[in-house]
This record gives C-alpha cells, structure tokens and sequence, in this order.
C-alpha cells in the first residue's frame, strides 16, 4: 500500500488536529505571530518571512517529490492545488496589499491572536467580512472567478521537463537569495 | 534583553516544511488557514441571517460540505490554535496588546487591521487560498497556482509598502 492513505474520518481528523499543532509551533517559535517581522521584509529590515517560507516550500518539496520517485506515494492521488491564472495572479496581489496594511497574513494572525495580539483578532474578523463580501458580490465575479482554468497544472508539467530540472533551480535561488539576505543583514547590524 | 527570543527562520520553515510533507503523505493535500475562517464566517451569519446567508450561491458548498476538505481545515485551525498559544505561553511570548507602531494612533491601527482583513479574506476565495492552501501548498507541489501567488504577493507587497513607508517604520 503506497501513500496518501485512505483513512477513517476520525483518524483523519485526528491527524488534521496534529498538524495544526506542528503548524501553530513552528510559526510562532519562527517569530511569525508579529506583525513587524511579518512585514519586514517589504521595508528590508527583516527577512523572516522569506527564509521561513522559502524553507518550508524546499524541504516539502524535495521531500514530496523524492517520495514519489521512491514509489512510497503516489502523485496522481495528492490534491494539486488547481491553477486559475488571472483569478490568482489578481487574488495574489490584493492578498500582498492586505497583508502589508494588517500585518499579517490568515494564520499568522491566529498566532498573533494566540500569543495575546487583539489587533489580529480585529484582522481574523476581518478576514471572515472579505470572505462574506466576496459571498455577496460571487453574480459579479463569479465568470472571472471560473476564468483562465487550468486545471493541476504544474510547472514541470508545464515546461514537459522531470521535476529535478524545476526543483533544482528553485534550491539554488532560495540558497541565493537567502546568501544575500544574510550578507544584508550582517552589512547593515554593522552600522 | 534575550538575544535568542525565537528559533532561527531555517529550523522552523523546515519543521513546518517537515509537517506538511507529513500531510502530503498521509492524507494526499496541503494545509490551509483561511478556509477554516469562511467555513466558520457562512455558518455563524447563516444562524442570525438565515434568508440572506441562504440565497449566497458561494457559501453553498461551505453551509452544506461537498468536499471533506473544508471540514478537515477547522481541525487544522483548532489545532493551529491551541499550537502556537501553548508555543507563546511556555516560552513567555504571550502578551496581551494591541500591537502598532509607536507613532501610529489605536484608532489607525484598528483601521488598518480590519481593512487588511477584508482585502485578504476576499483575495483570498478569489485565489481558491491564501499564503497556506496556495503559496505553500501549491509552491511545495510546483503547482503554478503557488507561484503565481508567491510572486503576485510578493510584487503587490513590496508596492504598498513603497507608497506607505510609515506603516511598519
């Protein structure tokens, strides 16, 4: 029997419960329940939210990816999140503006709420007043929303390349990217 | 002051990048975080407004679940809950305040935190997710979705805070 498992519900959300915990502890023990660090980036003073993001995205990937070469999980049963370009690309941009203007971003802001922030409450209810107004406004939206569908749409797929040919190059960026930022930051700490 | 308040941004991606890779593993997706506040937001208005909240053609598939995985994210949220508020409680990070500038005024910060909200919490059913369900998810899975994102975010996120320099400084 190969990975992912079909698992009873109560496993499965036993397991949900479990990765929540995993999830909460590595944001807030990375810093990620304030909204300086989280925003620091965008005014190149702290790069937490990159290095952390940049992290978790290679070491899930190559992890994801080596598995499946392995045969120990089968790709063609995970869930690849589905590609609607415009949709995201504007649905991506109006998220950055909102997470610069609060602060935070869906989860950090629990953690913020959780580490005793109320402003990040005001942004969780916040959150749910978008979700309500994109509700209400779905006549409008809804031929956008459904437009430029592209299905589980994959960049090796795209580019008809192994997966290696995508995934190394994007390890050598982040290992670029986070060279300079630690460089950056030791130049300026010394001033 | 302590110099090591937090753990290096290297350990915990990696841990968080450990744990999703452990949910790709099991149960065959990603984790997300603002579903869970959707999922909570159609069935909270839908008990005070039932007509209104009852005609929305989008929050049908969260007052009635098709898919498992909306009802999966809520146990992730409690989780994501009880996780960091222990983190923050046992290392002596837990404080209760209103967190801003020290120049920016509480009636700005007020402001800002429930406009950054809205904008985010409709980006993010524009974009089927937000930073979790498609920049970390999607990008882990070399979904394009998650890079169209991570890239789309990023962009915006440097442009805002060009325009608005005393928000964060």
């Amino acid at each position: 029997m190969t990975a992912p498992f079909e698992v009873s519900q109560t496993v499965s959300l036993g397991l949900a419960v479990v990765f929540g915990l995993f999830f909460g502890v590595s944001l807030e023990r990375g810093g990620l329940g304030d909204p300086h660090k989280l925003t620091g980036v965008f005014y190149l003073r702290d790069f937490t939210v990159p290095k952390f993001m940049f992290t978790t995205i290679v070491v899930a990937c190559i992890g994801l990816y080596l598995l499946s070469d392995l045969r120990l999980l089968d790709m063609d049963r995970v869930w690849i999140v589905p590609t609607f370009f415009w949709p995201q690309l504007v649905g991506g941009a109006l998220f950055g503006v909102g997470y610069v203007i609060s602060g935070y971003c869906p989860g950090t802001a629990v953690v913020g709420f959780a580490s005793g922030r109320l402003d990040a409450l005001v942004t969780i209810f916040g959150i749910g007043a978008g979700s309500l107004l994109f509700a209400i406004l779905f006549p409008y939206l809804e031929g956008f929303y459904l437009s430029s569908d592209m299905g589980a749409a994959t960049l090796p797929g795209l580019a008809g390349v192994n997966h290696w040919v995508v995934i190394v190059p994007i390890v050598a960026f982040a290992g670029g990217m986070f060279f300079a930022m630690e460089k950056y930051e030791k130049k300026e700490s010394a001033r | 002051m302590q110099k090591k308040r937090f753990w290096s941004p290297y350990l915990a991606g990696a841990v968080l990048g450990a744990t999703l890779l452990a949910t790709f593993y099991s149960v065959g997706h990603g984790l997300g975080a603002s579903g869970a506040i959707t999922l909570v937001t159609a069935k909270g208005t839908f008990t005070i407004i039932p007509e209104f909240i009852g005609r929305l053609k989008y929050f049908a598939q969260y007052l009635t679940p098709v898919s498992p995985l909306i009802n999966w994210n809520i146990f992730v949220l409690i989780g994501l809950f009880l996780g960091s508020l222990a983190s923050a409680l046992f290392t002596g990070n837990f404080k209760v305040l209103l967190d801003k500038t020290k120049t920016m005024r509480v009636s700005t910060r007020l402001i800002t935190s429930l406009t950054g909200g809205i904008l985010m919490g409709f980006a993010a059913r524009l974009a089927r997710g937000c930073s979790s369900g498609v920049a970390l998810s999607g990008g882990a899975q070399l979904a394009l979705a998650g890079w169209i994102f991570v890239i789309a975010m990023f962009a915006a996120g440097f442009i805002i805070a060009a325009l608005l320099r005393r928000l964060w400084s």
